[in-house]
């Protein structure tokens, strides 16, 4: 069994113990309600970290997402309150302008070769502010709530059967994504592209373009999640998604996609929304303090990724020695 | 090749910033009449002394070729273990704060030792480390907003005066002086400089590069704790939302200052300037009644602008000339 | 692919008075190269005779400034690049360089050339999959097509470069130095590859320092030096010794090439004894005495720089000892550097010099326990040991202020080996220390390291440069695949003698 597999296999069975866990601690747990809510959770994070986890397969980040989040809540606000344009006809508008946001990051990551954590970092102070300025004010210039009345676009956050829409739509994008990386050329590259950039080049392959296309489907993710939120909270607030980027950060680096690039898929990413969502869930219900929250998701991303580094070195010894052995057996037969 | 010429050049390089910073204060002054008035400079001082403070240590983090992004948490957390020390657990203001540092040094020391040790890149273990930072300190403070009444003593640093001037003024100074001196003058600053300009030769030259990292993180986090000590007396309150962002600023600080991201180098006084620059450019956006969101947004334009003119290779064309007659000689 | 039986006969590439010089001396001066279809063509010469260039000059990596390259029967104009080399035909085979980690043999061969379905574009893996095997199949090699790259020994990945190669319908393959990390069955199994390409009509380049090698697999050898064209040897001519003598040339003139050696008699200053360590190197004992040049020969990955930086203490040792000065010794770059040990490593750029440092920061960093005290460095002291090597070794411009980045290569190299000069120095370990530098530099590279042997430094040096090996050592140590083979310590040694016993081919004959 390959290393990765083993470890997947290791991560779903901690989720089943947690599962476990949680429903003898709190009968509450399991019942189907607390369920749709906690995949409803999950699927939140999990849109934007399907985004963020071809951008990490291609050794890049994108600390930009959550601001992306806050810009096309303010957007679809100003929409809703100051015009009559009905809701199909602004969301693409509002999803083109998470597009633009990675357009930007990818001018500057390839452009001028800065760091992608500084020009992501950046361009998240320009989208928090930028926010804050479109906001929907009142009269003495307040940011003041906006309550969407628009039914279409409430209608995101509805259920279709006992499941939230956006559980499914996260899991038909999860699919379509897991595909495409796996069966198209496109997919291949962005794995050639982060894996080894100079050879992806002798291959033939356009890894500026790889990076610009990640990047802008990472701002799409994120616009897409943000209109779920904001459709799901019946209101839109620039504080939106300020913060989640850390959220994402941790269900992918759970589910086993590294920073190193060239490794990671989907299903990694949804075991790790899910186990993320989970946790969270757990605290809310055992009663323990909202405040623990961020301590656990920046304690998990610590935790994994030094077991993670471990584990790795420690496969790759045994690996080492089974290969010695080989060749040492082939040299053997040759002579 | 000319040699004084050169030197010229060199010079005129150095005190760029200082030229940038004056047509800074004199647009300032234009725009805004209430600029120059000896109350709103002293606001204008609050602001620097606590990103000076941060800078002097933070520097270390780019000048090895890493990052610290968990200085902001870490200076809320510092305010309120200080608040916990002396006013719930009863111990008196000194050794209270001489705990603190201790506990920002282990920060940073974890920080170093999980880059260093485990090759994770610097941003996300900072990055993760200003999560888990921000929740303790809401754990502890319950998420509340302390008001500090006591001791007299701490209060002291932020409030006090000594010959006329604000004591948080004699601590940035302080610190920024021994900075620059860690940085010019002692064996620790030379072997940060190399770590970062070329880790392999200054290993084969006998320097341990993880030691010197880890020592960076240990700076970065101790600068950040005192600067969270010094704001907490100042504002008199601890919480954990306080300087949030503050990274982002103390960033902005030192790029401007012409320190590289890429590690190799850096200028702490430059850094100085670049603190009171950003702390005029706040101010400026306060006075014009600039709504709090720019604050972000320029920052954010500014890093990346400097970030630009800082850096040699591409560029477009604009931007070569702009440097040329900025007086940048270029690589 | 042969589709007429005088296919062998047809010529797929023709460069004709191909010259080339960077800035300044000519590295190419009228050079003729000719491929035919279906040959296995090695090129020798020493290091720096021109061969990578003129390779490179092939493959489209680098222009050249005049001559004619014709291949199959197209000329190929002076915007030749590399891109545009693959789209001919013209593969180079990287050792891992352009293999994509975490993918599969298959994928790694189809990469941006994946078979589709008609519809919507999707890879069809089964196909792609079953394409792959039938290649690996059809050339017999021991690989499956869903194996991942990761898991595969060097041999197996060349193998698949080959494959990827062989997959873009290369017609021409160029194989640079393939056997220098390979196991000797790795090896075996390579020829009987070659063999086969040749067999399907494609030519091979190969371009290998072992003499053995060449002698077994080629039809043709084209022999280059110093930037010209020697001779083209055809199958019946074509013998080890023709070809070093060839190589070397020199050696019509005795007097110049040949040294004495002469066993220097100072005190046993290193002792090494057994030294191992596990795929580098084996079992090396060696002597230094005080005061001598201690010259360490051999090809390129035959363990030599693994040796001298486990004696520095970079890298860790499995077995053996050392003893340095008379007393048993633990190696550390630290203990190595307070004990008098100096180390000049290869690749300046990556591991010499800090450019973006100044020519004082840089010899600063190795004497901070004479410039510094409790800590603290003393800038006075430290400008004043810069202006001490700047002065001892002629840097120009003599401006320690200036970064080193910005100084020509043999400047550079001049700060590197300065640093440790102005220290009270026991032993100089220097790796290549010439490469890249100018005449003038070299030369006064070589007075340097005389001087220093004069004084009473012991030093180790490490070099590819045999002229450069045999005229400055006392005594040359010859290593190959990790083992001492040859120690010269008295009498005449030529180059000739020490390239021979680098190549594998001891006391005449082949090995």
């Amino acid at each position: 069994m390959s290393i990765t597999a083993l470890r997947r296999l290791i991560l779903i069975g901690l989720l089943l113990a947690i599962g476990l866990g949680l429903s003898l601690a709190s009968p509450s747990f399991l019942k189907l309600d607390n369920l749709m809510t906690l995949l409803q959770e999950a699927s939140q994070t999990g849109i934007v970290a399907v985004g963020f986890t071809l951008v990490l397969i291609t050794a890049g980040i994108d600390m930009s997402i959550g601001a992306v989040i806050a810009i096309t809540a303010m957007i679809c606000a100003n929409f809703l309150t100051y015009t009559h344009i009905p809701a199909f006809a602004f969301i693409p508008v509002a999803l083109g302008a998470g597009c633009l946001v990675g357009l930007f990051n990818g001018f500057f990551i390839t452009r001028f070769k800065l760091p992608e954590f500084i020009v992501t970092l950046a361009s998240r102070g320009i989208l928090a502010g930028l926010a804050l300025l479109i906001a929907v004010k009142d009269a003495d210039g307040f940011v003041s709530n906006v309550f969407i009345q628009d039914p279409v676009y409430l209608g995101f956050g509805g259920t279709v059967g006992p499941f939230y829409i956006i559980t499914i739509v996260f899991l038909v994008l999860a699919v379509l994504v897991q595909f495409f990386l796996k069966r198209t050329r496109s997919g291949t590259n962005i794995y050639a592209t982060g894996a080894n950039p100079t050879a992806a080049r002798l291959s033939g392959i356009n890894t500026d373009k790889t990076i610009f296309a990640v990047y802008m489907f990472s701002g799409f993710c994120a616009s897409l999640s943000s209109i779920f939120l904001s459709a799901r909270m019946m209101t839109a607030m620039p504080e939106f998604g300020i913060g989640s980027e850390m959220d994402v950060i941790a269900a992918v680096v759970i589910g086993g996609t590294p920073f190193t690039g060239g490794i990671g898929d989907i299903w990694g990413t949804v075991i790790g929304t899910v186990f993320l969502a989970m946790i969270k869930n757990g605290i809310l219900k055992l009663g323990i303090s909202p405040y623990i929250q961020p301590i656990v998701i920046g304690g998990i991303i610590v935790v994994v990724v030094v077991v993670d580094v471990w584990y790795k070195g420690f496969a790759e010894r045994l690996a080492r020695n089974r290969a010695r052995r080989r060749t040492a057996e082939q040299d053997r037969a040759a002579a | 090749m000319n040699l004084t010429a050169a030197k010229a050049r060199q010079l005129l390089k150095d005190l760029r910033l200082f030229f940038v910073l004056i047509l800074l204060m004199a647009v300032l002054s234009v725009l805004s009449p209430r600029f120059l008035t000896l109350g709103n400079l002293s606001n204008v001082l609050w602001s620097v002394c606590i990103i000076g403070i941060m800078c002097s240590g933070f520097i270390y983090a780019p000048i090895t070729g890493g990052i610290d992004l968990s200085v902001g948490s870490m200076a809320a957390l510092a305010g309120i273990i200080a608040n916990v020390l002396m006013n719930q657990v009863g111990i008196p203001w000194v050794p209270a704060l001489v705990i603190t540092l201790a506990c920002g040094m282990f920060i940073g020391f974890i920080n170093g030792i999980v880059t260093t040790k485990f090759g994770v890149p610097a941003f996300i273990v900072t990055m993760a480390a200003k999560t888990y930072l921000f929740g303790i300190a809401m754990l502890v403070s319950n998420g509340d907003m302390i008001t500090i009444m006591k001791p007299k003593g701490f209060l002291a640093i932020g409030v006090g005066k000594l010959f006329g001037l604000p004591i948080p003024i004699y601590i940035m100074v302080a610190v920024i002086v021994a900075s620059h001196i860690l940085l010019k003058h002692t064996v620790f600053g030379r072997k940060a400089i190399a770590v970062g300009a070329n880790e392999v030769a200054a290993k084969l030259s006998g320097v341990d590069p993880d030691r010197t990292r880890i020592m960076a993180y240990v700076l970065s986090a101790t600068a950040a704790t005192v600067a969270g000590i010094v704001m907490a007396s100042l504002t008199q309150q601890a919480y954990a939302a306080n300087a949030g962002g503050y990274e982002l600023d103390v960033i902005t600080a030192v790029v401007v200052g012409g320190t590289s991201l890429m590690g190799g180098s850096g200028s702490v006084a430059g850094a100085l300037i670049g603190a009171v620059m950003v702390g005029f450019i706040n101010n400026g956006l306060n006075l014009l009644n600039m709504p709090s969101s720019f604050h972000p947004l320029v920052t954010g334009v500014v890093i990346l602008l400097a970030l630009l003119l800082n850096q040699g290779g591409k560029m477009p064309k604009f931007i070569l000339s702009m440097r040329k007659r900025l007086g940048d000689p270029g690589k | 692919m042969a589709e007429n039986s005088d296919a062998s006969e047809e010529v797929l590439l023709d460069c004709r008075k191909i010259c080339k010089s960077y800035n300044g001396p000519m590295v190419l001066s009228d050079v003729d190269f000719s491929m035919k279809r279906g040959e296995i063509h090695a090129l020798v010469g020493e290091n720096g005779a021109g061969k990578s260039t003129l390779i490179k000059i092939i493959t489209g990596v680098t222009g050249r400034n005049s001559g004619t390259m014709v291949f199959e029967g197209k000329e190929i104009g002076h915007d030749h690049s590399r891109t545009g080399a693959q789209g001919l035909g013209i593969a180079v085979i990287y050792q891992e360089l352009s293999l994509i980690h975490g993918m599969t043999v298959a994928q790694n061969m189809f990469l941006t050339k994946e078979p589709r379905m008609p519809v919507l574009g999707i890879i069809n893996i089964r196909r792609m999959n079953s394409l792959a095997q039938a290649m690996i199949d059809r050339y017999g090699f021991n690989l499956k097509a869903t194996d991942v790259i990761d898991g595969l020994s060097i041999g197996q990945r060349q193998t698949v470069e080959i494959l990827k190669a062989l997959n873009g319908k290369a017609s021409l393959m160029i194989m640079d130095e393939p056997t220098s990390s390979l196991t000797s069955a790795e090896s075996a199994q390579l020829f009987g590859i070659i063999r086969q390409l040749k067999a399907d009509g494609i030519s091979v380049l190969y371009i290998s320092h072992r003499m053995e090698e060449v002698f077994d697999l080629s039809d043709r050898v084209t022999v280059l030096r110093d930037g010209r064209l020697v001779e083209v040897l055809e199958k019946e001519r074509i013998h080890p010794n023709e070809i070093i003598r060839l190589m070397i040339g020199r050696c019509l003139d005795e007097k110049d090439s040949k040294c004495v050696m002469e066993r220097k008699g100072g005190e046993v200053v290193l002792d090494v004894h057994g030294l191992s360590s596990e795929g580098k190197f084996s079992d090396i004992s060696l002597q230094l005495h005080a005061g001598e040049v201690l010259g360490i020969g051999g090809l390129v990955g035959s363990g030599r720089t693994e040796l001298v930086r486990a004696i520095y203490g970079i890298d860790a040792h499995d077995s053996g000892s050392i003893s340095f000065q008379g007393k048993p010794w633990t190696p550390g770059v630290s203990q190595s550097i307070r004990g008098g040990f100096g180390f000049v490593p290869e690749e300046r750029r990556l591991q010499g010099i800090m450019g973006g440092i100044s020519i004082t920061g840089n010899i600063g960093i190795t004497n901070l326990d004479s410039i510094a005290g409790k800590g603290f460095v003393s800038d006075r002291k430290e400008l004043a040991l810069s202006r001490k090597a700047v002065g001892l070794l002629n840097i120009k411009p003599a401006e320690p202020s200036l970064p080193v980045g910005n100084l020509s290569g043999g400047n550079q190299q001049k700060v590197v080996v300065g640093k440790w000069l102005i220290r009270d120095l026991r032993l100089l370990i220097v790796d290549e220390p010439t490469v890249g530098i100018d005449i003038g530099a070299k030369e006064e590279m070589y007075q340097t390291i005389a001087r220093l042997a004069s004084e009473g430094v012991s030093v180790i040096l490490v070099s590819s440069d045999l002229p450069e090996l045999t005229r400055l050592s006392d005594r040359i140590l010859v290593l190959r695949k990790g083992r001492i083979v040859k120690e010269f310590a008295e009498g005449a040694v030529t180059e000739e003698d020490v390239l021979r016993a680098s190549s594998g081919i001891l006391e005449g004959g082949a090995a």
